[in-house]
């Protein structure tokens, strides 16, 4: 069984007057990851995975029988007992096994995977991209199995979603939201970003970069282990602010950045609930922020309540506090792990809107924020995004954030910078 | 629980059903949780150690309320049929008697409204109290050691309170009184030194040692005045020296700024007064009567004294730049002369007062202050519920401080002093006394001279 704790960082004094309360929740799991330990599913039939490779004109010969190999690579990390659907996806969906006697989801064995190696095999590359009618597929293969809790996808793509309309797109994504989590890979440089994520983003899943086929085998066991690792199925963040406060904004801040806030479900008036998705042995950080009503000095408030619950019973809590003080000393210090999520924050947020402003053409917007962006990294002493930025930028002077964008930047490097932006570097302290 | 009345009970039955119940209890004890912030704390803690909250006083309250609401409920839960016949029988709330069959302990009545009202916020009154806030506001219980009142009798009251700006109380008060009038009061005032670490810890527990030494009644010697103000100077300072040891022991660690407080206390034995002091915090007596002078008995160690004393006008020395610092203390680090400035006086009709410097900061000189408790006291009704009889003699005050209840005119001065700023936590006590119409053993001649007598123990 898992053990869930909750720590709070945060500098609860306020100035005479202040009314916004910025905390970290760490929340860390224990005694998660039950099911990979054992090799084998204990409860059969309680997990439920689909892997969603694309088979468009544009992945040619090579790209389909590397992306073959990644899902046999991913079939062979899904233990015995899960329930498992490989679909095949271009401008349509098709279930490429199990058979279609089989049903639209069959238990891992030895057999069945062996089977499914076999039917993959027999993919080709052929015709266009519209992962909207994946992602519906795989809702519907899920549907079938509504005792089975943890449901998970993996999705590769290599190309633009021009088989549909972005609306079409997005009703898909919004009617998977609740259903199934999916992780979302990109293979090459010609998928884009913003697209990815949103699906990536909406379904509590991770979206990375595959610059090349080969590396797709690597990346999808990866994947699937970790997805296998996760052994408490679905959980929520439940906030609560006291009568009078606003809550400002609920985000996801480590591993990677994600705003929770829009995500809000309404428990009660003054509780909120926001889906985390599953949980493998890990730690998560979020940032809460909530705005109070100044009280006089020397009164102390709870600010906020912060609880992991599974199955609406809560099992971690942290508390967020405010205490108004006229002691400079205590209120002018700000929380290093809020200070340094906060940069993070503002760092990706400059990144993606460079990198946007490029490919947008406004060339002066692109330079500024990724001069910005350097200038970020630069003080937060973030090296691997600085690293990162010097693929697609000439620095000048990064103390000043002064830079020039870089002539031959290639587009994978620019991509590696974009889903590279949202992952954050977990403050010690 | 351990002294509830279970042991004597005739049937065993309930004597086993309470074991079991008191050794979940026994269990639950070890961290002992503060009511006012949560925080857990050794079993044999008196004080939080994170907010300074009395745990002892806090614990001994809920325990008044708890056993009773749970072990009077639980009439014979299964411990098998031999003792169905004498099964405990629990008496309507207020009739119950040890002499019913079976029984099992007082009845509170509406024990769990009681323990409702605990949980219920005070602060919105919508909420309930969980993990140390309101669950509806976020608001915490206050903390009993931010603002407590004491009415140890009719006659003798007062009020303990953080103030405005600072978020710790440091001051501490510790009062007691006898039934009768003027007969006996002990009223002590320390207040905590905002520099040092954990004065709030420290100067409850100097207030609460001084109290215990100044309760046992003075000596009588040979029955002559003299005789009485010596003993009672030895007493005084008897009582610092042991609030000092308090002070001392209340801290353990060996800290950069050990905890220190000030020292004011007085003594009503029979109408005549003793007061001594150690700091700043102050007695004063404020006669009825404007043909005699209010007073401050004793003076000041401070450097606002030593000014005034080198000339410096009061105003001046009471507001310049070092006019807070003080010269003695109570403490590890206490100058090795601990001796009170102490004063023996006979009291007529009127007011004894000793407060901390959070009141005299906005009213200094004696005079105003009498004004001041007289115009309070005037602005109150007089009537707090407690139909506050004072012994007042029949002379007529034009004011209404001879009605007020010497509670009701301590919280009005506090509140007095947080309108004006509330800068520093305020402690006011206060005890009326009677003059000639209760006091028997002091000659009117001798009540308008109070004697300044450093020298009183020697």
């Amino acid at each position: 069984m898992a053990d869930f704790t909750a720590e709070v960082f945060q500098n609860e004094f306020l100035p005479d007057g202040g009314t916004d309360v910025h905390a970290i929740v760490r929340i860390t799991s224990t005694g998660a990851s039950a099911a990979s330990a054992s090799g084998a599913l204990a409860d059969p039939g309680s997990a439920a995975e689909v892997i969603l490779i694309d088979t468009s004109g544009s992945m040619g010969r090579r790209g389909v029988a590397a992306a073959g190999e990644a899902a046999k690579a991913a079939l062979a990390e899904i233990v015995d007992g899960t329930l498992f659907s490989i679909v095949a996806g271009n401008g349509t969906a098709q279930i490429v096994y199990p058979y279609s006697h089989q049903g639209a989801l069959v238990a891992m064995s030895s057999h069945t995977r062996g089977e499914a190696s076999r039917a993959i095999e027999g993919l080709r590359a052929n015709g266009g991209t519209a992962m909207g009618t994946w992602l519906t597929l795989a809702r519907q293969i899920f549907e079938t199995v509504p005792h089975v809790t943890k449901r998970h996808a993996i999705l590769l793509t290599d190309g633009v979603n021009e088989g549909e309309t972005p609306q079409s797109l997005q009703a898909a994504v919004r009617s998977c939201v609740g259903v199934f989590q999916c992780d979302c890979r990109g293979v090459g440089d010609q998928w884009r970003v913003d697209e990815v994520r949103g699906i990536a983003s909406a379904l509590l899943g991770s979206v990375d970069l595959i610059p090349a086929p080969e590396e797709m085998a690597a990346e999808f066991q990866s994947m699937m282990r970790a997805s296998m690792s996760r052994g408490v199925a679905s959980s929520e963040l439940r906030v609560w602010v006291p009568q009078g406060a606003e809550l400002l904004f609920v985000k996801q801040v480590s591993p990677t950045l994600e705003d929770l806030t829009p995500r809000r479900t309404v428990v009660n008036p003054l509780t909120g609930a926001y889906p985390t998705g599953a949980w493998s042995d890990e730690t998560r950080d979020y940032h809460v922020a909530v705005r109070l009503p100044a009280r006089t000095l020397g009164q102390e408030q709870l600010a906020a309540r912060v609880q992991l619950s599974l199955g609406g019973d809560p099992v971690a809590q942290g508390l967020v506090k405010a205490k108004w003080s006229n002691d400079d000393s205590l209120t002018t210090r700000i929380d290093p792990a809020v200070a340094a999520y906060t940069g993070q924050a503002e760092l990706a947020t400059t990144i993606q809107e460079g990198l946007a402003a490029k490919a947008a053409g406004q060339d002066d917007v692109a330079t500024a924020k990724l001069g910005r962006a350097v200038q970020l990294a630069g003080l937060t002493g973030n090296d691997e995004m600085t690293t990162r930025l010097k693929k697609v930028v000439d620095i000048d002077d990064v103390d000043t954030g002064t830079v020039r964008l870089k002539k031959g930047a290639s587009k994978i490097d620019e991509l590696s910078l974009d889903t590279a932006s949202t992952k954050t570097s977990r403050v010690r302290r | 629980m351990t002294d509830f009345p279970t042991a004597g009970a005739p049937d065993p039955a309930p004597v086993s059903t309470d074991d079991r119940r008191q050794g979940e209890a026994r269990d639950e004890l070890p961290p002992r949780q503060c009511p006012a912030c949560g925080t857990p704390n050794p079993a044999d803690s008196s004080f939080c150690e994170a907010c300074g909250a009395d745990l002892v006083v806090t614990a001994r309250a809920s325990a008044g309320a708890d056993p009773g609401a749970t072990e009077a409920t639980g009439p014979g839960s299964g411990d098998g049929p031999v003792m169905a016949s004498a099964a405990p029988q629990t008496a309507p709330a207020g009739e119950e008697s040890p002499l019913d069959v079976g029984w099992t302990g007082a009845v509170p009545v509406a024990p769990e409204a009681a323990a409702d009202d605990e949980l219920m916020c005070h602060a919105c009154g919508q909420g309930r109290i969980v993990d140390g806030y309101c669950d509806h506001c976020g608001t915490p219980p206050p903390n009993p050691r931010d603002h407590f009142v004491e009415s140890p009798a009719p006659w003798v009251g007062g009020v303990c309170d953080i103030g405005r700006r600072h978020t710790r109380n440091e001051d501490a008060m510790a009062l007691s009184a006898t039934e009768a009038p003027g007969s006996r009061a002990v009223l002590v005032v320390c207040d905590g030194v905002s520099m040092a670490s954990d004065s709030h810890i420290a100067s409850l527990a100097a207030a609460t040692e001084a109290r215990a030494v100044l309760d046992q009644p003075f000596a009588r010697g040979v029955g002559t005045p003299d005789a009485w103000a010596a003993t009672a100077g030895r007493a005084l300072t008897t009582a610092v020296t042991r609030a000092n040891e308090a002070v001392i022991a209340a801290v353990v660690e060996d800290v950069p700024n050990p905890p220190s407080c000030t020292f004011a206390a007085a003594v009503v034995e029979d109408g005549v007064v003793v007061a001594g002091n150690v700091g700043d915090s102050r007695v004063y007596w404020l006669p009825d009567s404007d043909q005699e002078p209010a007073v401050q008995l004793g003076r000041d160690d401070s450097f606002a004294q030593e000014q005034m004393v080198a000339g410096v006008p009061r105003l001046e020395a009471e507001t310049g730049p070092h006019a807070h610092s003080i010269t003695r203390w109570l403490g590890k680090d206490a100058p090795d002369d601990l001796t009170p400035h102490l004063t023996t006086m006979t009291a007529t009709a009127g007011w004894l007062l000793v407060c901390s410097d959070g009141l005299w900061n906005y009213c200094s000189e004696a005079e105003a202050l009498r004004a001041l408790l007289h115009g309070v006291a005037a602005g109150t009704d007089g009537t707090d519920g407690t139909d506050g009889t004072d012994g007042t003699d029949g002379t007529d005050g034009t004011d209404g401080t001879d009605r007020a209840t010497p509670t009701v005119l301590a919280q009005a001065l506090v509140d007095f002093a947080n309108e004006q700023g509330g800068r520093d936590n305020i402690t006011v006590a206060l005890a009326r006394l009677a003059g000639r119409g209760s006091t028997t053993t002091s000659e009117p001649a001798a009540t308008t001279a109070p004697v300044e007598g450093d020298r009183a123990d020697g």
